[in-house]
């Protein structure tokens, strides 16, 4: 599957649902206070903003910043896991992040395909341009 | 595709269990209690109070006053690993809570906040 840029109804839905998902989770965490919550919040809150600012780079990359925001989301969860705390707002904002994990793999398939086949591809692709740099003292010979 | 989302769902299954499992028994108060136990303060995310006493032997309530917008508890462990519970107050934001804590052999005990660890108190039973 070629990874395409234009959105289709259900695509902006998903869309919608991940930035709003993301921004909820970030406003729990920011009302947690400490410096390692509100961090966590700021992670998020760019994250929510990465997914859909249509800027070139971030468009060319947005399969990069889902599978991150995908790995976020689930190394809190299991951060969560491991120390607690274990109470109701605990235990929604983990509800949250697995089903905002959920809407990324979809959104991931839907516009990007296989994640390995993605992967696979930009590495070849990462390979060939430093392949084809000059070497130092070459350039301009 | 579907492996991953399968993947997905069982590291959450597990995060979760492993979250319901990390629950440990704590003793409960049991027989009379003493409800004028000392105040411990939660303010500008720390303790206010220094060493806390308690009469030891005797159940007693204890009275949190959280004074920050941010949620915290009381939780009394054995020592400052954590690991052994005695008492484990609920999690409240902005609000007083009452905690009954079991009878305490003689010594020094540790608590912290459990969503903020770095929230750390002694309680001192005599």
């Amino acid at each position: 599957m070629t990874p395409r840029s234009s959105l289709r109804p259900l695509d902006v839905v998903i869309r919608i649902a991940i930035v709003g998902l993301t921004l909820g989770t970030a406003y729990i965490h920011s009302t947690l206070g400490g410096l390692l919550f509100t961090m966590n919040a700021l992670g998020y809150l760019v994250a929510a903003v990465a997914v859909v600012i249509p800027l070139g780079l971030a468009i060319r990359f947005r399969w990069f910043i889902r599978l991150g925001l995908m790995g976020y989301a689930a190394t809190a969860i299991v951060a969560w896991a491991i120390q607690g705390p274990y109470y109701s707002t605990a235990f929604l904002a983990k509800g949250i992040e697995v089903v905002l994990i959920t809407l990324l793999a979809v959104d991931f398939a839907r516009m990007d395909g296989n994640p390995i086949n993605v992967v696979k591809s930009e590495l070849a692709l990462l390979a060939t341009k430093l392949g084809r740099r000059p070497a130092t003292g070459q350039a301009g010979a | 595709m579907k492996r991953i989302l399968l993947a997905l769902g069982l590291v959450a299954l597990a995060a979760l269990s492993a979250a319901c499992s990390s629950a440990t028994a704590q003793p409960t108060a049991s027989g009379p209690v003493d409800p004028n136990g000392p105040t411990i303060v939660a303010k500008d995310m720390k303790f206010t109070s220094g060493p806390v006493e308690v009469k030891a032997g005797a159940n007693v309530t204890i009275h949190f006053d959280n004074q920050d917008s941010a949620p915290h508890n009381v939780a009394i462990y054995t020592d400052s690993g954590a690991s052994t519970p005695i008492s484990i107050g609920e999690i409240v934001s902005s609000g007083k809570k009452d905690q009954v804590v079991p009878a305490l052999q003689p010594g020094t005990y540790f608590f912290r906040c459990d969503v903020h660890h770095d929230m750390t108190g002694k309680i001192v039973a005599t």
